[in-house]
């Protein structure tokens, strides 16, 4: 039995000494981890914004990072979900410096045929949600996450349709502005439909229009219409760009 | 001398446990102090630095670092001053078991939390599952905790050995 216990005396011994070992240098690695967030970049991809966030991180430890795995997923302040991306690296390996991109896409067309069509007209702040896991020494999953808010510009911000002004018993003008407060530069085909009491339309144009990042679009848009211009109800205003179509935005003109 | 010190001494005079005492009592208070050194001033003093690196981070462990050297320092001193007695053994294995549940507690199971505010105002969440470490550390412990329990069994049999070789006194006729 002395044996016994000598034997479980020096196993134990040995085995604290080699936990305390692996503890001290989990602890020293992790200290040696340099991750560093360079600038991001926004681009136009097809009518979506990309943010492209590029992350290099210096493996300096003794173990391998496994499984690092970035997701992002942007809310707008209702909750309603508009983008989730996910960056997965199977392994950083030890000494070594890896450079990840991880991209964030936020569609305008997405934005346009969900409920979150608001926001092509309203700025307002969205909810960043950043969650990073990964695997530490094959041994001690982590997870890191933090929210911010970001501000999100309306393309379309302040649209505005002002009151007609007859110009003759047929046509008839109307102001249309707003602000593009996005990063993107819209352009495209702005057309403009009037509807009567009947609920017919009565006239209607395109007009061609381009607003750089930023700026303000003003234009006063005549139409000719057909019946009494004291019948016309309401106006539609229609959206047509390279990766965005939208309509009709309704105003009352009663 | 108080009445308890006689317990760790059986069949033996008050003169001569005092006697063999003294030096346990000597060794007990070596013993504490080395502990005390690698055991409290010495993660004290890694924690601190730690702390200056992330202080959110480890300054919350110096309470359980602390507590972590009460426990080792309470059972190495009086498993010294019982030493040679079946108390030594109950200690060590006491001290096994108040460890695995101490290992239990301030690693909160296995699933560590704690918050961080990077630039005053980012408040980033860090969970880190270390039930692989918690259970190396249960591991080691229960393996401390069988030879305790061994130590026990040896120390009993070997007492009950020397109580069948003592002569017994000749009964009067």
């Amino acid at each position: 039995m002395r044996q016994a216990i000598r034997a479980l005396g020096w196993a134990n011994a040995i085995f604290w000494i080699i936990l305390l070992l692996f503890a001290i240098t989990v602890v020293y690695s992790a200290v040696q981890i340099q991750p560093r967030f360079g600038e991001p970049s926004v681009t136009n991809s097809n009518g979506a914004f990309v943010v492209s966030l590029p992350l290099s991180i210096y493996n300096g430890g003794f173990y391998d990072i496994n499984r690092f795995n970035i997701t992002t997923q942007i809310s707008d302040n209702r909750g309603s979900a508009i983008n989730r991306s996910s960056t997965l690296v199977p392994v950083l390996p030890k000494g070594e410096n890896t450079t990840i991109e991880h991209r964030m896409t936020l569609s305008i067309k997405q934005a346009a045929t969900s409920n979150l069509s608001y926001l092509l007209f309203n700025d307002s702040e969205l909810n960043v949600e950043a969650i990073v896991k990964l695997v530490y020494a094959n041994a001690f999953p982590i997870e890191i996450s933090s929210n911010f808010t970001t501000s999100w510009g309306a393309p379309f911000a302040n649209l505005t349709l002002g009151n007609i002004v007859l110009i003759s018993s047929t046509r008839v003008s109307m102001p249309v502005s707003f602000e593009n407060h996005s990063f993107l530069g819209m352009n495209g085909t702005l057309r403009l439909e009037i509807v009567d009491s009947t609920n017919n339309a009565v006239g209607g144009t395109s007009v061609a229009f381009d607003a750089p990042p930023e700026t303000r679009f003003e234009r006063s848009i005549e139409v000719t219409v057909s019946g009494s211009p004291a019948q016309i109800r309401e106006a539609r205003l229609y959206f047509e760009t390279p990766f965005l179509e939208y309509g009709p935005v309704v105003f009352s003109l009663v | 001398m108080a009445p308890w010190c006689f317990l760790l001494f059986e069949n033996e005079s008050g003169k001569s446990s005092a006697r063999k005492l003294l030096p346990r009592i000597a060794k007990a208070a070596i013993k504490g102090i080395i502990y005390f050194a690698l055991f409290y001033i010495l993660p004290t003093f890694v924690v601190s630095q730690l702390s200056e690196f992330a202080p959110q981070l480890f300054s919350q462990y110096e309470q359980t670092v602390a507590v972590f050297a009460v426990i080792l320092i309470f059972f190495v001193v009086a498993s010294e001053l019982t030493s040679g007695t079946i108390y030594q053994h109950a200690l060590n294995i006491g001290r096994a078991l108040i460890l695995i549940i101490f290992f239990v507690y301030a690693l909160n199971g296995g699933i560590v939390k704690f918050d961080i505010d990077i630039a005053g105002s980012q408040r980033v969440s860090i969970v880190a599952d270390l039930r692989i470490f918690l259970l190396m550390l249960i591991a080691i412990d229960l393996l401390g905790l069988a030879k305790s329990v061994l130590q026990a069994v040896n120390f009993l049999s070997e007492k009950a050995d020397k109580q069948v070789l003592m002569p017994r006194p000749a009964e009067n006729p």
